[in-house]
């Protein structure tokens, strides 16, 4: 019977094939989509987490977001190391300047300041140069976009110049950080000459970052030291997803892409549940057929679930590897680097899809059931 | 046909094993990495973070001069180490010496006065001793008698105040002296040069403070000022341990040993390496002794110091 089922679904080529292409591309559109906003929404939290030295935040007590700072007192820093649990605590200073290259071009640049003794906080992926050279006097680590940015249509070339706030530094590494929502260059500096990049303020401290002793969970440790210190500490999950929810509350962005995934799920829907539907309408008198010669409504109930089945793992499959394909090659293009396919996204999309072809052979299935065997020779 | 039905389920396997594939490939995984340069860690349970200063135990003593002039001679390098008294600079002093020459001469001269009232003394006294002994009174006017003892008596008179003019002289030979050797400036204490500022030629200021030229202090023992954020100052032991490393190699910890607390609790100056001075909190400052310092330590170095302290009320 199952073979039966499956020529029955082969059989009509056209109609399978489109069939197959609506699975297909309802499952392209709602992966890309979904993929693309999640990644989107992600760089919102990104620098957060390339920042892999550590793994609590702590800020100021009404900080809701990593792009907007408000300063702590250098004692701060002081009153975390003495809270229990803490393996260690070093500063971190980020700050928004004007960076000028010799030939004009300008651009507010995300600036993180990493603790001069430690460099916690370097960015480990390098595209050109070492982050180690940031112990130089006057140098500076930008990521390939911002160098791209400032030197557009250039080679990346490491040595080149940039005056910030007066002060004359050399980029000594290139670097592949993760991209921040903001779009602006991101620049890793030394704290002390971070602070001159921007004019001076009264307080400079933007975070301190903690990371727990043996035994200490960074839950635990940011609970801790929220308690102790009348500071806020947040684990690096935790301050990625309050800058991720920041900017899903307060931009459009959730909206559009709301729609389009609305709109695909709707489409995807309506056109490879009709499609299924009108498939299975059109085969009534195969149905019929199978049904006068004696064939149960439980092994009919099999074949429409098989024939939906394969439709659906064809369907998937191929619109999977369209989009894999996708974000393999979309990291080409510089404004979606390090977007990915999520599994989330995949696996999600697939079990939505099964849910969908589901829903639609079971308008058919009712049809089937309810068919009498009579029919056919009407 | 059965065959070729079984083309595009078997494609979609091998898409589907594609599309893991390259999920499971692009999904990037966060790996905690350890930070470039350990930073600094406490080794107690409960404990107080602080900033700290290397500092002599004399703490740092910023020499001054009393006198106003050109620099002759300096006489140590920075490093180097002085006892009490011994000069480390000179100034200019030949105006000094000119002026110890006139007075040198005005002892002289008041001397020289000196000894012809002396001189003119005994004559006046021998024409009084001669006229009072006459047998007859009468042989010399009584007038001329009494103008002879006026007379000694005026150079009397004149005498000691030719000594006072000698005792003048000698005192303002004793003050250009004094400020000849004011010229020399000394150490006040058995220490190291840590900071020279003057050179030969210069011109110093006398009595400002501000712009220390040369400064000294006793750096054996090492001290280290700790700056106790005034929060964290109920959670302290009294002479309870501390360590203390130095900013960029915190695996090199030094054990610190209480030596009192400043009792004035002052508004903290920024030691981030900044020379804009600004006002946070206030802080009580500990004043450590470093156990056994080497020479890898240096005054006026930043440390991070743990001390050990009580738990806060909210500890478990």
């Amino acid at each position: 019977m199952t073979y039966v089922a499956f020529r029955m679904l082969i059989g009509d080529r056209a109609k399978y094939i489109g069939l197959l292409f609506a699975v297909a591309f309802s499952t392209f559109l709602l992966q890309n989509q979904t993929s693309i906003f999640s990644n989107l929404m992600k760089r919102a939290g990104n620098q957060i987490r390339d920042v892999t030295d550590a793994d609590v935040w702590v800020m100021a007590p009404k900080t809701s977001y990593f792009d907007q700072t408000k300063a702590l007192h250098e004692t701060d820093l002081q009153k975390v190391r003495g809270v229990p649990g803490v393996d260690f605590a070093v500063r971190i200073f980020k700050g928004l300047p004007i960076a000028n290259t010799p030939n004009g071009q300008f651009a507010a640049c995300s600036v993180l300041g990493l603790d001069d003794a430690t460099l916690l906080g370097a960015p480990r992926n390098m595209i050109q140069g070492d982050w180690q050279d940031l112990w130089q006097p006057n140098s500076v680590i930008i990521d390939k976009a911002g160098y791209m940015l400032l030197f557009p249509g250039e080679k990346l070339k490491l040595g080149r110049e940039l005056e910030l706030n007066d002060q004359l530094v050399k980029i000594v590494g290139i670097s592949d950080a993760l991209p921040a929502f903001t779009t602006f260059p991101l620049i890793h500096a030394r704290f002390t000459e971070a602070l001159n990049f921007q004019g001076r303020q009264r307080q400079q401290l933007s975070f301190v970052l903690a990371r727990p002793s043996k035994g200490v969970s960074p839950e635990e440790l940011a609970l801790r030291i929220s308690q102790t210190t009348g500071l806020k500490a947040l684990t690096t999950a935790q301050f990625q997803w309050a800058s991720v929810s920041y900017y899903l509350k307060n931009t459009g962005i959730p909206v559009n892409f709301g729609i389009t995934v609305v709109v695909s799920i709707i489409v995807g829907l309506v056109v490879s549940g009709q499609t299924f539907y009108l498939f299975i309408l059109e085969n009534l008198k195969q149905f019929g057929a199978l049904k006068a010669i004696g064939v149960t409504n439980g092994t009919m109930l099999g074949m429409v679930l098989f024939q939906s089945f394969l439709v659906w793992f064809i369907g998937v499959g191929f619109g999977t590897a369209l989009s894999a394909t996708f974000f393999n090659i979309s990291p080409f293009v510089i404004a979606l680097r390090h977007f990915i396919l999520f599994w989330e996204s995949a696996v999600g999309v697939a079990a939505f899809m099964l849910l969908v072809i589901a829903l639609a052979s079971s308008a058919g299935l009712i049809r089937v059931i309810r068919l009498q065997p009579a029919e056919v020779f009407r | 046909m059965k065959i070729k039905g079984l083309v595009l389920p078997a494609a979609a396997g091998i898409c589907l094993v594609y599309a893991a594939v390259s999920i499971a490939q692009s999904n990037p995984k966060r790996i905690l990495t350890d930070p470039p340069q350990s930073p600094p860690r406490s080794i107690f349970q409960h404990t107080i973070a602080a900033v700290g200063l290397l500092e002599p135990s004399s703490e740092s003593i910023a020499i001054g001069s009393h006198r106003s002039g050109v620099v002759t001679k300096v006489n140590v390098i920075a490093g180097d180490k002085v006892t009490k008294n011994q000069v480390l600079f000179t100034l200019d002093y030949r105006d000094l010496s000119a002026q110890r020459k006139t007075s040198l001469a005005r002892i002289a001269q008041a001397n020289a006065e000196n000894r012809s009232t002396k001189v003119l003394l005994d004559q006046a006294v021998r024409r009084l001793k001669s006229a009072n002994s006459l047998t007859d009174q009468r042989a010399l006017a009584t007038e001329e008698r009494d103008d002879r003892a006026s007379e000694c008596a005026r150079l009397e008179a004149q005498l000691a105040s030719s000594e006072a003019a000698i005792a003048l002289a000698q005192a303002e030979l004793e003050t250009v002296e004094t400020e000849i050797t004011r010229s020399n400036v000394t150490s006040p204490l058995d220490g190291t040069v840590l900071q020279v500022r003057v050179r030969e030629g210069e011109f110093i200021e006398g009595g400002s403070r501000n712009d220390p030229r040369l400064i000294v202090g006793k750096i054996d023992p090492l001290h280290l000022r700790a700056d106790i954020d005034e929060f964290e100052i109920s959670r302290l032991k009294s002479g309870a341990k501390a360590i203390a490393s130095p900013r960029g190699d915190s695996e090199r910890k030094y054990e610190l040993e209480f030596v009192r607390y400043e009792p004035f609790v002052i508004p903290k100056k920024s030691l981030t390496g900044d020379s804009i001075e600004r006002v946070d909190t206030r802080v009580l400052q500990g004043i450590y002794r470093v156990v056994s310092p080497d020479d890898r330590l240096h005054v006026g170095q930043q440390m991070d110091v743990f001390i050990d302290s009580n738990p806060r009320n909210t500890d478990s």
